[in-house]
Parts: C-alpha cells; structure tokens; sequence
C-alpha cells in the first residue's frame, strides 16, 4: 500500500542528487575551462615568483592531475567538506555556514513579500471592473520587472532612508533594516507575479464553471477568490523555481547596495577572485535550493488541484 | 563586467538626485577642527569601502584595509611626516658597519591584549612564524627574502641578521606585515591566517566583534600607553568604541553620511564630492598616497613599444591635464614620474617637465618611426599593420574610474596621434593570461608601499615580480640594487633620482598619469580626523574624538 509514494519519493531524492552531481560537475568543469590558472588567481595582483607559487601548489595539492582532484573534490563533498577558501583562509563550511542566516531571512521575507503583494494586486486588479486601475498596475508591474534591483534599492535608500530616516542604511539590525532590502527585491518579483495571476483569473472568469457559480448566487468576490484565483495560482506555482532564482540573484545586488552579510556578497566576491572552493560550494546549495524548490511546488501541485491527486 | 559598468552608470546617474533628496546646503567650509577640544568617551560609526579578505596583519595585502590593521597591530617602527622612520615598539634600532644586521630595541611594558609581555622572544616568534611555508608566501619570498635569523639578545632586544644589506628591512619592519602578534594567538588561534577575535595585538583597541559582510566592532584598549610619535596624543585611545562598516557603494556612504547614520566615511569618489563639501556639516579632507602613481607601462619585448619613439609618441599625444579633468573634474593630481610625488623619492626635477601632450610632437615621433601611412579609420598603419596597442584590465582591481579614464585616453591618442588603443576589461583569470602569453603593449598599476624603493624593485627590475615593460637594463637593476642597499638618506634618494631620470626621462618606459588618494568625509562633530603619516591612508582610530 505503501510502497508507490515511498519509490516515488525516493525516485525523486534520486533525482535530486543526480541533480547536485550534475550541477557540481558543471560548475567544477566551467571553473576549470575557464582562463586562468588557479596558482594566478591566489596570487591575486600581489608579489609573485617562483617560490611563492611553488609553497601555494604545494599547500593546495595544485600538482595532482585534474581527475584525481575532481574525484578528491566530489568524494569530499560527499562527506560535507566543501574545502577551504583560497582567498578567506577559512573552512567554506564556515564561511558559508554563518553567511546563509541572513540571506535566507531575506530571500523567505522578500519572496513571501512579493507573493503577497502579487495576490492583492491580482485580486484587485482582474477582469474588466476598473480598466483604470488595470492599465495603472500594468504599467507599473511593467516599470517594476524591467528596473534593476540596483536602481530600486538606491531610489528606496535616498528617500525612505537618507531623506526621512525611517529605515536604517545598513546592516543585520533587526527586522527595520529587513523591510529596504526586502522590498527591493519583492517588487519585480511582485511585478511579474501579479501579472500571470492576472492573466490566469481573467482565462478563469471566462469559464463556464463561473458561469455557473455566478448563476447559482455566489458573490463575485467569492468567485474571485474560491474558484477563480484557485485556476490561476497553478501557472503562478510553476514560477516557484524562476522567484528562488530571482531572489538567490537579486542578493548578490541587494547585498551589497544595502551593506547586509549574506551569501550574496561571499559568492561575488568569490567569483571575481576566482575562489574555486566557495564558488562550488555557492553552486551546488544553490542547486539543492532548486531541488528542493521545485519539489514543493510538484507537491503543491496536488494540493492545488484536486484532478491531480486523483491521477 | 556589465553588471558593473551598469551600477556605475546608475550611480552616476543618480548622483544629482541624491544631492536633491539629501538636502545639502551650500555654506563656507568649517574651521579645521570644528569639533573643538579633544575628549574621552562615546562611539562612533565609519562606513568604509573594503571588507578586508583576512584580519591577521602577517596576511595584509589590501591597502584598503589598512586603517583597520592599526587598531588592535602595531609595528616595531612606523613613519612619521617626512618619511622617516620613527620609533614605535622599538625605540631604536641599530645598522652594522657592514649592514648584514640590525638590532632593535624594544620599548618597555609593552603587553598584548590577552596579558602576554612583548619580548624580544614574542618578536622572534612573529618573524620565525613569517617565514614558515606556506604561512605568507609573499612577505617571505619578498619582503623577508635577505634575512637568514633572528636572534634574541636579551628579552629587550632583538637582532636580524641578513644575507646582503637590505634597507627595506626596515620597512618590513614598518609595514603591517611586520605587525607583531601575540605569541599565544599564533600557538592558539583557531583560524590563524584568517584572523578575527582570537588573534590579538598590542593596538589601542580590541576587535570584540565581526560580523562578516557587515561590520567590525572595537572597544577601547584600557591599558594602552605606548602611541608612537606620529600620534598627537598618548595613553588611551579618546573612543569607548568606534563600528566599521562596509558599504560598498559610494553613493550609499556618502547617502549614510548625510543622514547621520554614520559619522565618517573613507572613499569619495570624485562624482560625489560635491555633496560633502555643500554640506556644512560634514568636512572632506584627502591626501595622496605614497608608492608608486598609476601609469601606463609600455611593454618593451615586442612591436611597437620595442621604439622608443613609439613610447615618447604615445606619452606625447596624451594631453594628460585635459584627461584628468574630464574624468576626475578637479579631483585628481597629476603625476610625473614613476613614484608617487608624495613620496620622499620622489625627484622633484620631473614637475612639468619632459612631455607635455605635444600633438606634432607625438605625429613627427611617429613619422620618424615609420608609421606614416594612415587606414580609412585614420589610424596609421606600418607595412599593412596598423599601430594598434592593448590594455588589458583586470575587473575586480579596477578602482577610482580607472575604466572610464582608459577611454579618455584611448579617445586623445586617436585624436591628436592615429594611435588605436583597445581597452579591454575582462576577469583576472583573463587578464593574467594575456600576459602571460604576452598579449598586451600597455600595462596599468599603482602600488601603495609606503618605501617606493618596495614598489619600484617588483615593477622595474629584470626579475622583478611585475616587470611588464619586461626592460632588462643592467643599468635599471644596478641602481636598483644600490637603492636597496643604500643606509645613508640623502645617497639613497640620489639614487632613486638617477633612475627615474633613466626610466621616466632617457626611456620613456612608462606614461604617469596621476598620483592614488585617498579621502574622508567626516561630520564637524568628530575630531582628530587624518591620514596616516608617508603611508598616505586613512589613519586608525586611535586619535578620533567625539565632540560636545
């Protein structure tokens, strides 16, 4: 009785690491096509002669052959050693590990934000009651999803922060110096949201089963929002997987326009530099972040829709 | 990097709506020290650029985060006004007739923050420790690459002994690099090379907090009493404690410091200035770097720069003024040579002199030089190839618009001379490769050292770490030798003088452009605000007060 859910979630576990290794594997091959050599890269721009690189091959096993280092880098993060930093001299765990607080804070406020403020804006804004209002939100949704983050956050800072001072500029304080950042990111995101729940509880209102909702005297916002609104989430689900990418992404700038630690600023700086450990390492939780995204939406799925359960 | 090149723009953009939204004011610049008699007690917060990649000094290679060093390390020496070196936890030293040795002095009661006395046995342990593989590659193989031992003498004095004689030992021992540690943290730290709570100095103040990727927290050493000369006070540091901040974007400092958020900030850049000096709250102060300036190295090993014409040409069709001030308006100061002009190494002969952004000069050089023809595009061309040059810039160590200045002159030297030169910005991995393969005519640097002799050794000698002009003159490296070898002050910048007239004037390996600064922007209500002496940066904490 029990066995088909538990093949099809350990199908699914399977997948996932399928998914990891691939992604692990890729971004391992990406670093490694990429121009450079690794030794060049801790030198960085400070002094370099052959000693120097001699005593830097050494300490990071450089001269082994690319498999055998492959093979070592994949047999460690089996074990959930993600190496040390080449440029921090610190354990990635570490680094990472106090790093990933702050960034999921924002990226589950911002998210939850966004998919908020989508849900009102659609509801307000859907089928042909108020054209005003529907071409003033597309527009704006419009004006939201093609501004940089960067521009958002700065305008956000000069007036909410330099100008009036609600909002501190900086930091991890608190939930204060949460709402700037999060909303940065929550707008675009808001932004396309809004715009294919929109799309969705238009197609929705156009079926016969609100025809016969309607009929049988349910109130309109009922329909809206108890059969309509239930039609359009299920597109707006599959979307799950591009807001962790939006949100994952947008730290990057957020970060450091705000001043807030947080995986963001680990990652550019480690790309910039080439910091080959924490680059991996960025790469394969954020691949774990999909994984596991996108197998809450499959299962939302279910929840959602009623045909699929049965199926 | 487009991402990059967006921000920028989106700051410029933004530049002139911030200084709306902030609401300065015009006004007369303050009194210089506005912020009357020094006092004891408070804290402040100062929003900085750099998060620094490691804590422990022995590891420092960001000059960026040297402001931060100071706080909790100090050295055996430091540098005063005139670039002469000046006791700190040494009280002298002395040099061997021969310079093979140097023996130091320690000065007395001198205690690490976690209670360890500084010896001469706790200074043994921190060069001993230097010199470990793979501990600090770099100060090891350069910095340290003459010394053979350290002997302890008595617990009160301490003696190097060297290979060959070697003067820029002493900035070694001036250098945060040289910084001494507490012999427990370097038994005991968890992350040594890293740094943080747990490796501990003899500063006036006590990191008791880091918050990576956001800010560093200092408390008041108690017990400090032993500020070097070049301070204007002595005993305890005048703050309780004193936040680092780092905020990355300029606009978002300057944007903190306007609205009060924090007190001071280092790194003005030259778009945003304007909003500091219209506020009469808030005062701008800046100083040039010492080291070498930022110029462009011609790499002498292959086709066209090979000429010396073709170096003098391309020095000649850049009017270097008119550059600078479209890109930095008044901001920035001109350089003329190699060294930076602050730098008592500097030879002051070479003001206003040798080119002069001459455009016939530059087109009858070239002329001479063979590259008379010009293609449709109006570059000239030599036998069917035309005088292309490339700049290669590595992305993550572009700073103060050094993209955005490649362009001016990239546009000038089209203009006034058909020189076409491509700029590209690209990663580190990229740009290290193009030089490797040797696929570069045009080389930009500046180093910060605090003795030039330090930047001049990687950037000019045969052997150097970064020779891209890839010269190799016996002459170059033999005056070279002599200016690491020289004791006596007035013989060394002799020295030094004779091989900028050789590299800047006879040879032409190099265009200067300007001379690296640094500024800080401040409220009136803070005090003792300034940069640190030679060196040219934003001094520690060690001297600021809050006032009423």
């Amino acid at each position: 009785m029990s066995s088909p859910p538990v093949r099809a979630v350990a199908r699914r576990l399977g997948t996932g690491l399928v998914v990891l290794w691939v992604a692990a594997t890729a971004a391992y091959l990406a670093l490694l096509a990429a121009p450079g050599d690794t030794v060049d890269n801790i030198v960085g721009d400070g002094a370099d002669t052959p000693q120097i690189r001699a005593e830097i091959i050494a300490d990071w096993g450089l001269d082994r052959p690319a498999v055998v280092q492959y093979l070592d880098y994949l047999g460690r993060l089996g074990g959930g050693d993600l190496g040390r930093s080449y440029l921090l001299q610190r354990p990635v765990t570490e680094v990472i590990g106090e790093q990933l607080a702050p960034t999921l804070t924002l990226a589950v406020a911002a998210a939850g934000l966004g998919v908020l403020l989508a849900l009102l804006i659609a509801v307000a804004t859907a089928g042909y009651r108020r054209p005003w209002l529907r071409r003033l939100s597309s527009g704006t949704e419009l004006l939201l999803v093609s501004t940089p983050s960067f521009l958002i956050g700065l305008l956000l800072l000069s007036v909410l922060s330099f100008r009036f001072g609600f909002f501190p500029v900086s930091g991890d304080q608190g939930v204060v110096a949460l709402v700037l950042p999060a909303v940065t990111l929550a707008l675009p995101i808001a932004g396309l949201l809004a715009q294919v729940l929109r799309d969705g509880i238009d197609k929705a209102l156009d079926e016969p089963f609100v025809l016969t909702a309607r009929s049988r005297g349910v109130r309109e916002r009922s329909v809206l929002v108890r059969h309509a609104l239930r039609h359009a989430v299920l597109p707006a689900v599959s979307l799950a997987g591009w807001v962790f990418g939006i949100v994952i992404g947008g730290t990057v700038i957020v970060e450091q326009v705000f001043g807030r630690p947080g995986l963001g600023q680990v990652t550019l700086s480690a790309v910039t530099t080439r910091d080959m450990p924490v680059v991996l390492a960025v790469v394969t939780l954020s691949a774990a972040g999909y994984v596991v995204v996108n197998t809450t939406a499959d299962l939302a799925y279910l929840l959602v829709d009623p045909r699929l359960r049965r199926s | 990097m487009p991402a990059n090149r967006l921000r920028t723009l989106a700051a410029a953009a933004l530049a002139p709506l911030l200084a709306v939204v902030a609401g300065c004011s015009t006004g007369a610049t303050p009194a210089a020290e506005a912020a009357g008699q020094p006092r004891s007690g408070g804290g402040l917060t100062w929003a900085v650029e750099t998060e620094p990649i490691t804590l422990n000094p022995h590891q420092y290679a960001q000059a960026k985060a040297r402001l931060l060093v100071w706080n909790t390390f100090e050295s055996l020496l430091t540098y005063d006004k005139q670039g002469k070196l000046a006791p700190w936890l040494a009280t002298g030293w002395q040099v061997a007739p021969d310079g093979l040795s140097y023996t130091l002095t320690l000065r007395d009661g001198v205690i690490f923050s976690d209670g360890t006395p500084l010896d001469a046995t706790a200074v043994k342990a921190n060069i001993d420790k230097l010199r470990e593989p793979g501990y600090a590659p770099a100060v090891a193989a350069v910095q340290l690459r003459n010394l053979t031992a350290v002997e302890v003498v008595d617990p009160r004095t301490v003696r190097l002994i060297l290979t060959t004689p070697d003067v820029l030992i002493l900035d070694f021992l001036a250098s945060p690099q040289g910084a001494q540690i507490s012999p427990r943290s370097l038994r005991e730290a968890k992350n040594l090379k890293a740094g943080g709570v747990d490796v501990v100095g003899t500063g006036p103040f006590v990191l008791d907090r880091y918050v990576a990727g956001q800010e560093l927290h200092y408390r008041r050493n108690p017990g400090y009493d032993w500020a070097p000369p070049t301070a204007t006070h002595t005993g305890p540091a005048y703050l309780d404690e004193v936040t680092y901040r780092f905020l990355k974007e300029s606009a978002v400092r300057v944007g903190a410091l306007t609205s009060s958020q924090v007190q001071v900030i280092e790194g003005v850049p030259a778009t945003d200035q304007p909003l500091v000096t219209g506020n009469r709250a808030l005062r701008l102060t800046r100083e040039l770097n010492s080291g070498s300036a930022y110029s462009y190295y011609f790499n002498t090993s292959h086709p066209p720069f090979d000429d010396v014409r073709v170096r003098q040409a391309f020095r000649e069709a850049v009017d270097v003024d008119t550059v600078l001030r479209s890109v930095y308006r008044d901001t920035a100061t001109r350089a003329w040579s190699v060294i930076s002009p602050s730098s008592p190494l500097y030879d002051k002969r070479l003001d206003g002199s040798a080119y002069s952004g001459d455009a016939a000069k530059a087109n009858s050089l070239l002329d001479q030089a063979g590259w008379t023809a010009r293609d449709a595009e109006g570059y000239r061309v030599k036998a069917g190839k035309r005088l292309t040059v490339r700049l290669v810039q590595s992305a993550p160590f572009v700073r103060d618009r050094r993209d955005v200045l490649a362009q001016a002159v990239q546009a000038a030297v089209k203009r006034s001379a058909g020189i076409d030169l491509k700029v590209s910005l690209v990663d580190q991995g990229t740009a290290t490769d193009a030089i490797q393969r040797n696929e570069y005519e045009v080389f930009d640097n500046s180093r910060a050292d605090t003795d030039a002799g330090a930047a001049l050794n990687l950037l000019l000698h045969s052997k150097g770490g970064i020779n891209r002009t890839q010269i190799n003159d016996p002459g170059i490296d033999q005056l070279l030798e002599a200016g690491q070898a020289a004791v006596d002050p007035t013989k060394r910048a002799g020295i030094y003088a004779d091989l900028q007239q050789r590299v800047v004037v006879e040879q032409a390996l190099l265009l200067p452009l300007y001379a690296p600064a640094d500024q800080i922007a401040a409220s009136t209500g803070v005090g003792g605000v300034r940069f640190e002496p030679t060196a040219g940066v934003p001094a520690s904490a060690y001297d600021l007060w809050i006032g009423k």
